[in-house]
């Protein structure tokens, strides 16, 4: 048995990974999610490596990468923006240059890192969301801002196993600027929406784990939200066959916004002593769950957070984010990345590597942790991967040092 | 070029060899017979008499998958980043760790530093295969493998509750083994996982499932019949259910019959072996739980044996780990239900020898070992990481071939567990036949590795070569020389070279037929195509470091 290749792709634009872009739709560039058609309108040829923002051959590109290396006494691997396999390059890298590594999600990814080192967290997957979920909680978020299908693919769906899809209870409770269009039912079910501004989330979350929780409670109002609203909030999750409270950390970007999400996960916790709940973290991706979980395996412990200022050189790739750049006055930046990234100011190596699913093979995480999904070249191009060029500086290295 | 290994003392118990003094030659990778006296030998290591076993493999270890990297992002406590230059006894990583949760190149340095060559995964979750492979993937010296989880997922829970004949069921089973990349098939508290997903607590043996009205034992019944048919070699793996449970002994025992004397594998069957007497209400069912593998030949088991310290419980059973984590030591804890394929578990554990339970638990685990008759039916396992990190395992190597040494351990213990156990009264000491049996042949016997775990020729030459003392932990902590695919790695207990092994794996000929109904139920409930939950041979190699090895069985 071998796998047949037929002509479906997997998307890596968000962290929901959906495998059923055809190659027709990309030839015709139809796609039903802007993130996607952003991605696949990309244009990866044509590029050749710089030195100083000089043309320059891959050769000397890679000899200038390697030579600002070795000078460096603290270099810093960060963007990590690719795949698996970029992954392993990256921690190979780091390894042998002795740099510290981050990824340009770390922040985000952290405050999800420090509930899980902490209390750890009760979480499902999407199918588990698709085939079980009767009520779905939305907290500080409304997920298509971040991933486009979540609820085409996860939510309004044709069939569930053991639920009825266009019956479930879809919940938004606070947020900024939310988009709650996509959470009316296919019959025109308007969701609930409990509304708070994002940085009012500490305290009307805590509320919510208190009622959940049965413990006392003497206000009637939480930052302007009636208790009575969250008491039966509460009510519904217990009542619920399998509630599903989603958050993504990008969207709680206040101080100690672990705090809030610990709240959530420990909510779950709460409901599961009696009736079934799980967390679900949505958002992710230029790979971050990837570079997260790779980093993690190959050295013990999680990815860190950028400390871009006890560095003297930057290894920066950004294959699925053209437009990122470190922080201006980080120098010297060597770009091992999009083809098609823009520049305000020349690095000093730029060495353009095949994105994986665009212009390569890969494999990537998806953003619930537990799939894996390989990625195909949508349109195949000649680029070196990442794998390769830090191959090929890792050899420059040990040529010189030899 | 041709290796010779002179005087080697041999223990070989696929051949009945214990102690045979005679040489042996490798050529490519294997081991040949005597070459002519024309054909040059390029390399000579004269071991006068030294112990040489082959390389050791552990049927059942935690070491890769969705489970063992939340444990390693769980417990940064354990975990610390160090640089390579840091001065280092071994090569190691840039995070070198002896703990429960070591990342993928500490987990081959260390497994190969103790003359393991082979370590089988075996909790793979079919949906997060793909992860188990790249991780195994990324660990050195080793040859790997799995056992994918089947019994719990709701693509088979159908099945047999729509009443699917056998033969379905095997070109399922037989598919899942070809699209996971496995060697084996194992069910985690048959039935149970899924009915967490239901709100259930306790899923019993003969106890219908809420949603599909089937029981564990019908779950038991036609996996066995199909892993039996389909003509691989490893048995079911069976993780029984009600896992911790006081009084779950005659769950096991019960759970013994439900293959209609087909062979059976139960795994960690020291976490399976609990009675009820005493005042508080646990006690060892070691001797019940031994006298039934003694008389039931159909059954195989490993310990899954405790030993004290900080670990960390990494299991696919979220329905009891989730009581468990009400004991969680630190108190932090991972639960998930996942992709209605089955879930995951993760709880620290601190099992300490003034617990009353930790105390028994170590007891009974040594009462299995020492009242099973056969070590070609009972493996030396911790569960890694469950019972204990599988560095442990020349500590527990020496608690079985050393009564004194054992019973000096037992004497330290929980002194109302010491009541409790009939430990002191078994004089059992194993041999180093006996431990060479346990830890080599009967693993490759049992799995179906047909050219490993013995010393013939033909055979891979995965080789350990040991200096027989009377501390046996330290003689298997360290041992002088390991071989694997005939290349010197270990020298003194160290690594001189860094090697990558290969994925071993069972594809039994079936009716891809089958695989037209799959299809129709992953375009109806999944979240991701059916092409992409299969994993190709040239994934396996991708990165250019390992590479599957297929086992024609049956």
């Amino acid at each position: 048995m071998t796998n047949q290749q037929d002509s479906m792709h997997a998307c890596p634009a968000c962290g929901l990974l959906c495998d059923d872009i055809s190659g027709d739709a990309i030839a015709r560039q139809q796609f039903s999610c802007g993130k996607a058609a952003k991605f696949y309108a990309r244009v990866t040829t044509g590029v050749s490596p710089q030195v100083a923002g000089q043309p320059a051959s891959l050769a000397e590109a890679v000899k200038a990468a390697a030579a600002a290396l070795k000078q460096a006494s603290a270099p810093l691997v960060a963007g990590s923006s690719t795949d698996v396999h970029g992954a392993r390059a990256l921690v190979s890298l780091a390894q042998q240059t002795g740099a510290a590594m981050t990824h340009i999600n770390a922040s985000s990814t952290l405050r999800n890192m420090k509930v899980l080192q902490h209390r750890g967290w009760q979480t499902t997957t999407l199918t588990e969301v698709r085939n079980r979920a009767d009520v779905i909680l939305m907290i500080g978020t409304d997920v298509v801002s971040h991933n486009t299908r979540f609820f085409d693919r996860v939510v309004w769906v044709d069939e569930a196993m053991f639920t009825e899809p266009a019956a479930r209870k879809i919940i938004y409770l606070g947020g900024d600027k939310l988009s709650t269009k996509p959470g009316v039912s296919p019959d025109g079910r308007a969701p609930e929406v409990i509304a708070c501004a994002s940085e009012h989330l500490p305290e009307v979350v805590a509320m919510l784990r208190a009622l959940v929780m049965d413990k006392p409670v003497t206000a009637t109002t939480v930052a302007g939200v009636a208790v009575s609203t969250l008491k039966s909030l509460a009510e519904t999750l217990k009542a619920a066959k399998y509630a599903t409270l989603v958050w993504v950390s990008k969207d709680l970007h206040y101080d100690h916004a672990e705090l809030t999400i610990e709240n959530i996960t420990e909510t779950v916790v709460a409901l599961n002593q009696k009736s079934r709940a799980m967390g679900l973290s949505m958002g992710g991706s230029d790979g971050d769950t990837s570079v997260n979980y790779a980093h993690t395996w190959l050295n013990g412990v999680i990815i860190d957070a950028p400390e871009w200022e006890s560095h003297d050189a930057v290894v920066w790739v950004n294959s699925y984010s053209p437009q990122a750049m470190p922080p201006a006055g980080t120098a010297p930046v060597i770009v091992l990345g999009a083809p098609d990234s823009t520049f305000a100011a020349a690095p000093a190596v730029f060495i353009p590597v095949a994105t994986p699913g665009l212009d390569c093979n890969g494999q990537q995480f998806r953003v619930d942790g537990s799939v894996t999904l390989p990625l195909t070249a949508a349109k195949p191009t000649d680029l070196p991967t990442l794998t390769q060029v830090v191959a090929m500086i890792e050899a420059q290295l040990k040529g010189d040092l030899a | 070029m041709i290796t010779l290994l002179k005087n080697a003392k041999v223990i070989d118990p696929a051949h009945n060899k214990d102690g045979v003094v005679q040489d042996i030659y490798i050529r490519d990778g294997r081991i040949i017979a005597k070459p002519a006296d024309s054909e040059k030998i390029g390399q000579v290591h004269d071991l006068n008499g030294k112990i040489v076993m082959a390389g050791a493999i552990d049927m059942h270890s935690h070491i890769g998958g969705g489970k063992v990297n939340i444990a390693r992002m769980l417990l940064p406590e354990y975990q610390a980043m160090r640089r390579l230059d840091e001065p280092e006894a071994h090569i190691c990583g840039a995070n070198c760790s002896h703990h429960a949760t070591p990342n993928t190149t500490d987990t081959g340095m260390r497994y190969i530093e103790m003359g393991y060559t082979a370590a089988f995964e075996p909790a793979i979750l079919a949906v997060n295969a793909r992860q188990a492979h790249m991780e195994m993937g990324d660990t050195p010296m080793i040859d790997k493998g799995g056992y994918a989880m089947l019994g719990n997922d709701d693509y088979f829970l159908r099945l047999l509750s729509q009443n699917a004949d056998q033969k379905t069921i095997n070109d399922y089973v037989a598919w899942t083994l070809h699209a996971t990349q496995t060697i084996g098939i194992k069910v985690v508290n048959p039935g149970g996982i899924s009915a967490f997903k239901f709100n259930e607590r306790r899923q019993d043996l003969d106890q219908q499932h809420s949603h599909y009205h089937i029981t564990p034992r019908r779950i038991l019944q036609a996996l066995s019949r199909a892993v039996n048919e389909i003509g691989i070699a490893k048995p079911l793996h069976v993780h029984c259910n009600n896992l911790g449970v006081a009084g779950n002994f005659q769950t096991t025992l019960d759970t013994m019959g439900a293959s209609d004397g087909l062979p059976m594998h139960l795994t960690h069957i020291q976490f399976h072996s609990y009675g009820t007497e005493g005042d508080k209400k646990f006690s060892s069912a070691a001797a019940n739980i031994a006298e039934a593998i003694n008389s039931n030949k159909h059954i195989t088991a490993d310990v899954g044996q405790i030993l004290f310290g900080q670990t960390v419980t990494a299991s696919g059973d979220n329905m009891m780990q989730h009581l468990n984590a009400k004991v969680a030591n630190p108190k932090k804890s991972v639960i998930m239900d996942i992709e209605c394929d089955a879930g995951c578990g993760v709880v620290p554990f601190k099992y300490r020898d003034q617990n009353y339970v930790n105390a028994l638990q170590w007891a009974i685990g040594l009462e299995v070992f020492l009242s099973v008759d056969d070590p070609w039916r009972v493996f030396l396992t911790t569960d890694h990481p469950n019972g204990a990190p599988f560095t442990s395992y020349p500590h527990l190597i020496r608690l079985l071939m050393d009564k004194t040494f054992r019973n000096d351990a037992f004497d330290k213990l929980n002194l109302n567990a010491q009541a409790m156990s009939n430990l002191k009264s078994l004089d059992r000491e194993y041999s180093l036949y006996e431990i060479a049996t346990m830890t080599r042949s009967a693993p490759a016997k049992l799995i179906g590795l047909q050219d490993r775990g013995h010393l013939g020729v033909g055979a891979a030459a995965d080789i350990t070569v040991y200096t027989d003392q009377p501390d046996k932990e330290a003689m298997f902590a360290k041992p002088d020389l390991v071989f694997k695919d005939g290349e010197l790695v270990v020298k003194d207990g160290k690594v001189i070279k860094v090697v990558w092994g290969a994925t071993h794996t069972a594809k039994p000929t079936f009716d891809l037929g089958v695989e037209k109904d799959i299809k129709h139920y992953f375009d109806r409930y999944h979240t991701m195509q059916m092409q992409n939950f299969k994993i190709s041979n040239d994934q396996i190699a991708e990165d250019g470091r390992n590479h599957v090895i297929n086992h024609v069985q049956g």
